[in-house]
């Protein structure tokens, strides 16, 4: 609609404060990044074009490397994790029955915490002389399980990632249900009088109507896990051995522990591709894999 | 027949409940117990914490929230994540309901493409930005104030905010603007005396969705934020375990004091909170 065609005036003023924020907060510093990526700088002297030596640096890297299979292990994690048990729950409390409303209040709070109280809470239950979990396996006669969870280089992973679980599953319930509740009355009723029981209308009917939501789902998953640092930094630091590394982590080190501000951007380059890339490789798969449902 | 049909059915329906409650309640309970036992340890002495992670305190140690409000400095970053988080919110709104408001109802040429560059701006990851973002604040000299947070919060906000705003704007009709038109009202008066009112649901969930996101963000506060009077919430307690050693009671009693304000508003608000999560996480 046009009522105000020439008010130009009027459409600069009000797009300014947004864009200019924009530009100079998000946009400018992606470019900035780009091009610092392509030089040598500690944060002081002047920058020194090398060109992609810092790419070839990264490559070489086998603390790069482990961070990179970290990251796809949440991801994987997260996407055959969260959206299975997320789903699960949603289809359980889709149909109305008393309590349904507090399981679903309560499922949900683990998202509504900062990540780093999270961490900080998790750290503590996880502390093999303060945290409960020990003292739990300690009292059941487990005490062999009992082990230093996070600073064990072989469990400090899975642990995380459990804690990741723990913290976004409501998140993925939440989305289903109401997916599930947007699809018509009318599609289940006719299914019950055509005498389909409740798993093949789950897996016939309810399912396929999802798959757009999953689709997002499965798009936020990655772009969730290739975020994830609070949690780790936290929690591990990376550690132990870079057990816990993430390419975040990594590039926060680099960058901030021994200053290497154009080995830092390339990093950040490096990840930003890398996102977008699964995100799309993940659209394209699940919609190949619609066309043959 | 007929009643052993009924039977089956209600065997059936029962089997069902049993089921549903089986496999909730151990759910219900892993996300809820953490938080209880982070309640009752925060009341506990650090010497009980260390005799027994499991038993309930002898005596409430409402100390320990005085403590870390006074000593640990919780006040301090109190008073710095509600004056970041309220200026943030308060711009973010202002900036991305004008723009949208220009967005939805004005035609020009870039329309579509500065509504694409917003919209494109929820898929950044801001780990990707975190060291431009830094030498940026450097270079402007924001290192170390407030503002470096409360901007590129706002900065970060913006698209999702322009994006709920904008599409529930889009839907207004057209004859309450030509009718303002009419009165003679200037295009901003119109906008804050008419679609800013008829927008406060979506600004709502804005509100609710940037304060959650900005009362708990951490990275940014990480990498502009060193001096001690400057720290937010999430940062300062990331150093509590630096500066109180052992102090597991404190920390407990930090964590609730921070998640307090969150946790309030999820009891009072809590269809709107889930919602605007839900939109701010889906988002395109």
């Amino acid at each position: 609609m046009d009522l105000f065609r020439r008010n130009r005036r009027f459409i600069l003023l009000g797009l300014a404060p947004a864009l200019g924020l924009y530009f100079l907060f998000v946009i400018y510093p992606i470019f900035r990044s780009f091009l610092y990526g392509f030089y040598d700088w500690n944060g002081l002297s002047a920058p020194k074009f090398i060109g992609l030596l810092n790419f070839k640096e990264i490559l070489k890297d086998p603390v790069f490397w482990k961070s990179f299979l970290n990251n796809i292990f949440v991801v994987l994690v997260s996407i055959f994790g969260q959206l299975p048990l997320g789903m699960i729950s949603a289809v359980i409390l889709s149909r109305k029955f008393r309590g349904e409303s507090f399981y679903r209040s309560v499922l949900f709070i683990p998202m509504i915490l900062s990540t780093v109280v999270v961490a900080l809470l998790w750290s503590t239950i996880l502390n093999p002389q303060v945290g409960i979990v020990n003292q739990f396996l300690k009292n059941i006669g487990l005490s062999s399980l009992a082990l230093n969870w996070l600073g064990n280089p072989a469990t400090a992973m899975p642990t995380v990632c459990g804690v990741i679980l723990w913290q976004f599953t409501g998140l993925y319930m939440v989305i289903f249900l109401a997916a599930i509740q947007n699809i018509p009355k009318e599609i289940h009723e006719a299914s019950s009088l055509d005498g389909v029981t409740e798993i093949e209308r789950l897996v016939y009917i309810t399912l396929p109507l999802l798959w757009p939501t999953v689709m997002a789902s499965v798009v936020l998953c990655i772009s969730g896990s290739m975020r994830s640092f609070d949690l780790v930094f936290v929690m591990t630091e990376g550690g132990p051995a870079h057990a816990t590394e993430l390419m975040a982590t990594y590039m926060y080190n680099k960058t901030f522990a021994v200053y290497k501000y154009g080995y830092g951007s390339a990093v950040s380059l490096v990840i930003f591709t890398i996102s977008f890339g699964m995100i799309l490789a993940g659209q394209w798969l699940m919609k190949k894999k619609q066309g043959t449902v | 027949m007929a009643y052993e049909k009924k039977a089956g059915d209600c065997m059936r329906r029962i089997t069902a409940t049993v089921f549903k409650h089986a496999m909730l309640i151990p759910a219900a309970f892993i996300s809820l117990f953490p938080l209880v036992w982070m309640a009752i340890t925060s009341l506990k002495s650090n010497q009980e914490i260390s005799f027994g992670s499991f038993s309930l305190p002898k005596q409430l140690h409402f100390e320990n929230y005085v403590e870390a409000w006074n000593t640990a400095n919780m006040s301090l970053y109190f008073s710095n994540s509600i004056i970041v988080t309220v200026v943030s919110i308060f711009l973010t709104i202002l900036a991305g309901s004008l723009a949208s408001f220009v967005l939805s109802k004005f035609k020009f040429r870039l329309r579509n493409f500065i509504y694409t560059i917003f919209i494109i701006g929820m898929l950044i990851p801001m780990q990707s930005i975190l060291v431009p973002l830094f030498i940026q604040m450097r270079t402007l000299h924001l290192l170390d104030s407030l503002w470096s947070l409360i901007l590129s919060y706002t900065a970060f906000g913006l698209p999702v905010a322009i994006f709920i705003l904008e599409s529930f704007m889009r839907v207004f009709p057209d004859e309450i603007m030509e009718a303002a038109i009419l009165d003679g009202c200037t295009q901003l008066r119109i906008f804050s005396e008419v679609i800013l009112p008829m927008s406060r649901p979506a600004v709502a969930s804005v509100t609710i969705l940037t304060f959650l996101n900005n009362w708990k963000e951490f990275s940014f506060a990480l990498i502009f934020i060193s001096e001690e009077s400057k720290k937010t919430l999430p940062l300062g307690l990331y150093n509590f375990l630096g500066t109180e050693t052992n102090n597991y009671a404190g920390l407990m009693a930090a964590l609730i004091i921070a998640t307090l304000p969150v946790f309030i508003t999820y009891i009072f608000l809590q269809e709107q909170v889930i919602k605007g999560m839900t939109a701010g996480a889906v988002k395109g």
